[in-house]
């Protein structure tokens, strides 16, 4: 267990950086840009939740209040789908602003989000937001890394760490006490941070919502917590490695680019070209043929109509459409669903697929860059990750599903011989539920992030294995 | 003197090989900058390719179908008859509006993946077709691409910085400044020519291989605007680096260590690249508030749920407006769907305009007023600069909506009174539909952008050399 030299060492270290202006300086403009970060945060969702929640009600009220309408005609109108917001995503906002904030469910079509907020706002968005994670990710390492870099290079180079050896001090126990030391200082920064960061939740909060998330906000801390550890690591391995402090920070902080800057990126633009999205026309083609000529491509339209006229005049036991106790032009409007639900079916889910295989080239680079771990997990637990999307985007399409089946049920078997001038009137409406969506649980997105959290617990393992290697070598001249 | 200064560095910088080094991850990095940038662009091309081939044929089709109704051979329902104004204003004729990608595309994707650039138009309203974004990953899309731009804003200045934060203080740690300035030489002369080295071996690459790679992707510097638009490209690089250089000199000058300098420089960079445009988004953001597309949904369906209850009677008034437009021979028809729907878009287009003005005002507002913040550092300036030259910007998108938003006049203005009139189209009528075509924005405009940026870029390199030459002055020669 921990001993009373590697206690000295963290309190020495502790003490050192807190009296350390440089260390004061940057401490306070961090904590500054969280917590400036965390008010955005928690203004933006409340702001966005209150007009997801009166949208949701107001489109539900003019579907309830639609007046007398032909079925078919209430399902063309259709009501619109919002996004509900998750708590933990006023921490990271995630791919939210770039995904489109609603859908249009209508009959005949599986239609895309609209409206990506990124595109309304200014070029400069696109050098990131300031949100609780863009600190936590790229700003907390460095500020790591300025902690951690003169660890041991620093002390040989004051001579101190010959001294320290000449007393008896074990080599490991200056790792450790280093890494206490530093663990020390950040939770002086971090605690403030997360006490704040808990009230901003309590406060966006609807009642019981922070305990419905509670799951997701400690995973994500103990993400971050690996995350900083692996930092903490592999900058007390460098400094013991390098030949003076100065190379050190030149090496930890190209790490940081790398890790940053250059991965993320690189990481997307590999995804793209080793799993291509098809662009929007081609999908929307290629969604056409199928619905023309059928999935199979040999199974034209008016054929397929043809079909259904034979079978339902069959199982009716009946030789015209007339003589039909129900009425026609329902039965075919549903046959006609069915078949597009398919062809939707069929093209989202290569769609989504290939989204998915993206994202999965994406983790799996987390072996090179940890950033690319912790922000699919950060995101995942924020529920802004792609896979919530999909998960709302799907929910929103089974709802469209059943509103558009009772709307041709209803024509089916209430039109008689009036077809298209058939009125329905708010019965029909309100027997319709009104949409309500879920959103997946914390085991829900600790499965999906399992390949991110084993590679980060294997760079922290591996960080703090190097640290403790190279501090067991280090020399005390070069 | 200043020669032998530019020899013996280019001697130490070669032994030390950081200078090749430096190079070529420098060549690497916009070469695959380059690909990615050149990838996006034949992206854009063979989509419009394709909705272009798809437009003739379908078009085309259109024709023969007329042919073989004239002809007594077929016939369809009034829906989907070529013949109707109604059904060739809609989605049977329409036209594809479309924004090519500039000519320096391949070097900035700026806003360019977030734009659409071709809208199918019809009678419909605007909203109907002008949100046809292209589909993506959006976590990929919240990543950024790794295009030349971004190695120019991000990595080009750290590379910069990677050659000079120990430029003066290296010199003092070895103890070589002293003995340096026992020669008849002046300090402001020796740093001159440590960083004309230095900025050589930067800024040749940088502008060389950026444009031998464009120029290998099959740019086409002959095509219209790509001259003048290259020029400046290469200005805009060339005085952003200059900055970076300025600033290295001037935390030198300070005479700290070089751990120190690198720190210094480290946090200069982190502040002018990441945390300032990150604060300048939220001073948009939060001056200007955009109003929520929920509600903008929610307005624009209220309104044409108002106008479509009062359909016949809206129709009843547009009679009334334009007597002209009642078919020949007999009383309009209250009834006629396309004609109502005509009058319905007519009169949510009315209600909606106000919503929609405010919502431009306030986009329009967030882009001000972070262009004009955009001084406070000069990545943003760059990152602006590098957008509009290569035409990924908001005000190339802006322009083509407005040339877009003319076109959708002349459209409606020949189909609306025909499909009102119940005229019926022939195949030569097909000819004579509106057909789109896109100008760039004036060439003026861009270039007093562009200038205005480059102006920026020099008077603040201008302000950090000058206080850099005032403290070398007082330069400390020994530790």
């Amino acid at each position: 267990m921990i001993n009373r030299n590697q206690i000295s060492v963290a309190r020495k270290e502790f003490t050192e950086m807190m009296r350390d202006g440089r260390f004061r300086w940057a401490a306070a403009i961090v904590l500054g840009l969280l917590l400036a970060a965390l008010v955005m945060g928690w203004k933006h969702h409340r702001e966005v939740s209150r007009q997801h929640e009166a949208a949701r009600r107001e489109t539900r009220e003019q579907w309830l209040h639609q007046g007398a309408k032909n079925p078919h005609s209430a399902a063309h109108y259709g009501i619109y789908a919002f996004k509900p917001k998750m708590l933990p995503a006023l921490l990271d906002r995630g791919v939210e602003p770039y995904t489109g904030v609603a859908v249009w469910l209508e009959a005949h079509k599986q239609n895309e989000f609209k409206y990506r907020p990124a595109a309304d706002a200014a070029a400069v968005a696109r050098f990131g937001e300031l949100t609780a994670s863009t600190v936590m990710q790229l700003l907390m390492p460095l500020l790591i890394i300025l902690l951690l870099f003169p660890a041991f290079a620093g002390e040989r180079e004051q001579g101190t760490l010959r001294q320290l050896l000449s007393i008896g001090a074990r080599r490991t126990d200056l790792a450790i006490g280093k890494v206490l030391g530093v663990a020390g200082a950040l939770g002086v920064l971090l605690l403030p941070a997360t006490m704040l960061g808990t009230a901003a939740l309590a406060l966006a909060a609807d009642d019981g919502a922070v305990g419905a998330s509670a799951g997701r906000l400690v995973m994500m801390g103990v993400g971050y917590l690996l995350y900083f550890g692996i930092f903490v690591g592999i900058s007390l391995a460098v400094s013991a490695a390098a030949a003076s402090s100065r190379m050190a920070l030149v090496v930890l902080l190209g790490f940081w680019i790398v890790n940053g800057m250059i991965a993320p990126r690189a990481a997307a633009d590999l995804a793209r070209q080793l799993h291509p999205t098809p662009s929007a026309f081609e999908f929307a083609q290629q969604i056409d043929r199928d619905m023309k000529n059928g999935l199979d491509g040999h199974d034209p339209a008016d054929k397929r109509a043809q079909d259904l006229q034979r079978r339902v005049l069959a199982q009716y036991g009946v030789s015209k459409i007339e003589d039909l106790p129900v009425n026609f032009a329902g039965i075919s409007l549903q046959e006609a669903e069915e078949h597009g639900n398919k062809v939707y079916e069929k093209h989202y889910s290569a769609l989504w697929e290939t989204f998915e295989r993206q994202e999965i080239l994406k983790r799996s680079l987390g072996v090179i860059a940890p950033m690319l771990s912790i922000r699919s997990i950060s995101a995942g637990f924020a529920g802004t990750d792609f896979s919530h999307h999909r998960d709302f985007a799907s929910s929103a399409e089974n709802y469209r599903r059943v509103l558009v089946k009772a709307m041709n049920d209803d024509m089916t078997f209430n039109a008689g011989r009036s077809d298209y001038a058939y009125q329905a009137g708010p019965e029909l409406w309100s027997s319709v539920d009104d949409f309500s969506y879920t959103a997946p649980t914390a085991r829900w997105v600790l499965r999906r992030q399992a390949m991110s959290a084993v590679l980060l617990a294997l760079w922290f393992v591996a960080a703090m294995g190097a640290a403790m290697g190279a501090a067991a070598r280090v020399r005390v001249d070069v | 003197m200043l020669g032998r200064i530019i020899r013996h560095e280019l001697r130490n910088l070669s032994a030390d090989r950081t200078l090749t080094l430096v190079v070529m991850i420098f060549a690497l990095l916009i070469g695959y900058g380059l690909y990615n940038g050149a990838t996006w662009v034949d992206f854009q091309r063979a989509t419009l390719r394709a909705a272009g081939e798809e437009e003739i044929a379908r078009i085309a089709g259109a024709r023969a179908v007329i042919e073989e109704i004239d002809s007594g051979r077929s016939e369809v329902p009034r829906f989907a008859d070529p013949r109707s104004p109604a059904f060739a204003g809609g989605a049977g004729g329409a036209r594809y509006a479309v924004m090519p990608p500039g000519p320096l595309a391949a070097l900035a994707v700026g806003q360019s993946d977030l734009y659409p650039y071709y809208f199918k138009v019809t009678r419909q309203s605007r909203q109907t077709f002008t949100g046809n974004d292209e589909i993506e990953n959006p976590a990929l899309l919240s990543a950024g691409r790794f295009d030349p731009a971004f190695v120019i804003i991000y990595l080009y200045p750290l590379l910069i910085l990677a050659l000079c934060y120990n430029l003066l203080s290296q010199e003092k740690e070895q103890g070589t400044l002293q003995m340096i300035m026992s020669q008849p030489v002046a300090l402001r002369t020796f740093v001159f020519g440590k960083v004309l080295l230095r900025a050589t071996v930067v800024l040749v690459p940088a502008i060389v291989l950026t444009l031998i790679g464009f120029l290998a992707l099959g740019g086409e510097i002959f095509a219209e605007g790509a001259w003048w638009r290259c020029l400046l490209w290469v200005l805009v690089v060339a005085a952003y680096g200059l900055f970076w250089f300025g600033a290295a000199i001037l935390v030198n000058s300070i005479g700290g260590a070089s751990a120190s300098n690198a720190l210094a420089l480290a946090g200069m960079w982190l502040l002018l690249v990441l945390v300032l445009p990150s604060l300048l988004g939220v001073a948009a953001s939060t001056s200007y508030p955009a109003p929520s597309r929920v509600e903008m949904i929610q307005a624009v369906r209220r309104a044409s749920a108002e106008a479509s209850a009062q359909g016949s009677r809206l129709l009843a008034r547009y009679y009334e407006d334009h007597p002209e437009l009642a078919p020949a021979g007999g009383a309009p028809d209250m009834n006629d769907f396309y004609a109502r729907s005509i009058a319905v878009q007519t009169e949510t287009e009315k209600m909606m305009q106000p919503v929609m003005e405010y919502f431009d005002r306030q986009v329009l507002g967030q882009q001000h007023l972070s262009e004009n913040f955009r001084f406070l550092s000069p990545a943003v300036i760059t990152q602006a600069a590098l957008n509009d030259l290569s035409g990924a910007s908001a005000h190339r998108y802006r322009h083509f909506l407005g040339l877009v938003e003319q076109f959708h006049h002349r459209w409606l203005e020949y189909f609306n009174p025909r499909i009102l009139r119940q005229a019926r189209l022939t195949a030569r009528d097909y000819d004579s539909f509106p057909v789109f075509a896109f100008k760039e924005e004036p060439a003026g405009a861009v270039v007093a952008r562009v200038m205005k940026g480059l102006l920026g870029l020099l008077v603040t390199t201008a302000v950090v050399v000058w206080l850099a030459l005032r403290r070398l002055r007082r330069y400390p020669l020994t530790a």
